[in-house]
């Protein structure tokens, strides 16, 4: 409910003064202003955005923010600017932005048609897609097979959306967050837990018997992450693009896949040539 | 703030219906739990006031724990953690029969009855303690003193407090969306998720709430002039 007014009354102070923007960039401004970019996050999905064991809040997407977006924005401006993190969830991540809570949510937001009618999003930065996590010897093998079955999925995610419309007759049970969902899997409420492939294996991995479980089923649906900002600001866009592509081009952005994603990273998921290639080719040339 | 208004959002695709199953939703779990709270509200409130002391222990102990603890961590308990506690069959019955929906009306039911109970404990000790002993005097039994004189009179005397409580209820409902109950506020995410316009979904769940909960005050606010007692209740301005 705090959201709720929060929001309310964001709005309702919005249309009340609607002081004119004069600067190229508002969010730029607001950076340079504060010193801060403030980035939407994850708290519970790892390896993009969690809290580690020794209570820290690490991830792929906030070291991409710190070593590539960061130095960037640093540079842009003139100036050192620091990072502050808040916690983001599907539900809250538009609502953050557009309220001016957040700067950028960097997490595990699928780039997506609808979505970008609301915000902006930077170059995919992630691939995969999406996948069941089930105990191990479940009859469940796929999307063809969950008819009639109770599915976990995550509320406000694209993988809900496509199981309602291709197979309605599945009972799908939306949770706010992952430990819920996974907690409903865990004491039999559900059946499979749906989300993407990357973020079952993160939570597999962080199971206390990683090896009760199992992820099966071939991608069914093409998940691009973006990080998303704020409508109509291509100033601010465009250095957050240029940061990542910096990032590919230099290679920091494959150090740190390999620190997170490596066979020694926090979850083992090697990058497929494709995807590789992928990456690259959305640098466009200095 | 720059942010383009499409309130076309809330009435094309499946958004109507989704908000008016999210309404039947929300009114279905609060109208079981309330029926929940108010028979555990009336029961413990009264019992708080006997003359016998192990009743009134047992029923301080229920208001305190289910009202001192988050209604939140109330609803991961009821579904989270009832389950195991029951029989493998019952469990599987549970769950294919909607466990979720129990839970969340299990919680608020309980969570409320907790609430209620305090509000009717007030209405009773509001009562003149003489009519207590006057019923007794004429021979009548603790539970007939209740039935007949103390339960009616209180139950006229807290309506204010009871339509406060019993919104507050409708309110809370949407908390059950943590366990997957599709309720109002779960259906006003789901159009943002297919819409990705935020604030017009929850403005129209802001809406529902407020003509809701306006509805239910104005119909509690009819009961309350029909059934206040002329010399208990003054009201300013008559009516």
């Amino acid at each position: 409910m705090t959201r709720f007014v929060a929001l309310l009354l964001t709005l309702a102070l919005g249309l009340g003064t609607a002081a004119p923007a004069l600067a190229q960039s508002p969010t730029l401004d607001k950076i340079n202003q504060s010193g801060t970019l403030v980035i939407g996050t994850r708290t519970g999905s790892p390896p993009f955005g969690f809290v580690n064991k020794d209570n820290q809040w690490v991830g792929f997407s906030i070291d991409l923010v710190e070593q590539a977006i960061l130095p960037a924005l640093s540079k842009k401006l003139g100036k050192e600017i620091k990072l502050e993190k808040k916690e983001s969830t599907p539900p809250t991540r538009i609502p953050l932005l557009t309220s001016n809570a957040v700067d950028l949510i960097a997490e595990t937001m699928t780039d997506t048609r609808p979505r970008r009618d609301s915000v902006d999003f930077s170059l995919t930065f992630f691939v995969t897609g999406a996948q069941f996590l089930v105990k191990k010897g479940s009859p469940i093998k796929g999307i063809q097979s969950i008819a009639g079955k109770r599915i976990a999925a995550q509320q406000g995610s694209t993988n809900a959306r496509i199981i309602r419309e291709r197979v309605p007759n599945a009972q799908l049970r939306e949770f706010p967050d992952q430990p819920a969902a996974f907690q409903a899997l865990v004491q039999g409420q559900t059946d499979a837990y749906t989300n993407d492939g990357i973020q079952l294996a993160g939570l597999k991995a962080k199971a206390p018997k990683p090896g009760d479980w199992t992820i099966v089923g071939d991608f069914y649906s093409y998940e691009p992450y973006g990080m998303a900002m704020r409508k109509n600001d291509s100033d601010f866009r465009s250095v957050v693009n240029n940061g990542l592509m910096e990032a590919i081009e230099s290679g920091k952005y494959f150090e740190l896949y390999d620190k997170w994603f490596g066979p020694k990273g926090e979850v083992p998921y090697p990058l497929t040539a494709e995807n590789k290639r992928f990456l690259q080719l959305q640098v466009v040339p200095k | 703030m720059n942010y383009k208004f499409q309130w076309s959002v809330l009435w094309s695709g499946q958004s109507g219906s989704w908000l008016l199953q999210g309404v039947l939703m929300t009114l279905e779990i609060s109208a079981l739990a309330w029926i929940l709270a108010v028979t555990l509200g009336i029961l413990s409130g009264a019992l708080r006031t006997v003359p016998f002391r192990p009743l009134r222990a047992a029923a301080t102990f229920y208001v305190e724990f289910f009202r001192n603890v988050p209604l939140l961590v109330w609803m991961f308990f009821w579904y989270f953690g009832v389950p195991p506690l029951l029989p493998a069959g019952a469990q599987e019955w549970l769950f294919t029969h909607g466990a979720e929906f129990w839970a969340g009306m299990f919680a608020l039911g309980v969570y409320h009855g907790a609430r209620f109970s305090e509000v009717m404990r007030s209405g009773i000790q509001a009562i003149p303690r003489t009519q207590f002993e006057a019923a007794q005097a004429m021979g009548f039994t603790t539970w007939q003193v209740y039935r007949l004189i103390i339960l009616p009179v209180a139950l006229r005397l807290i309506v204010p407090p009871a339509t406060n409580e019993s919104l507050n209820l409708l309110k809370n409902s949407s908390v059950a969306l943590t366990i997957s109950v599709a309720e109002l506020t779960f259906q006003t995410r789901q159009i943002e998720t297919y819409t990705a316009r935020a604030i017009e979904a929850l403005t129209a769940g802001t809406l529902i709430y407020l003509a809701l909960c306006l509805s239910i005050a104005t119909i509690m606010s009819r009961v309350e002039r029909r059934f206040a007692i002329p010399g208990l209740i003054v009201r300013v301005g008559g009516g």
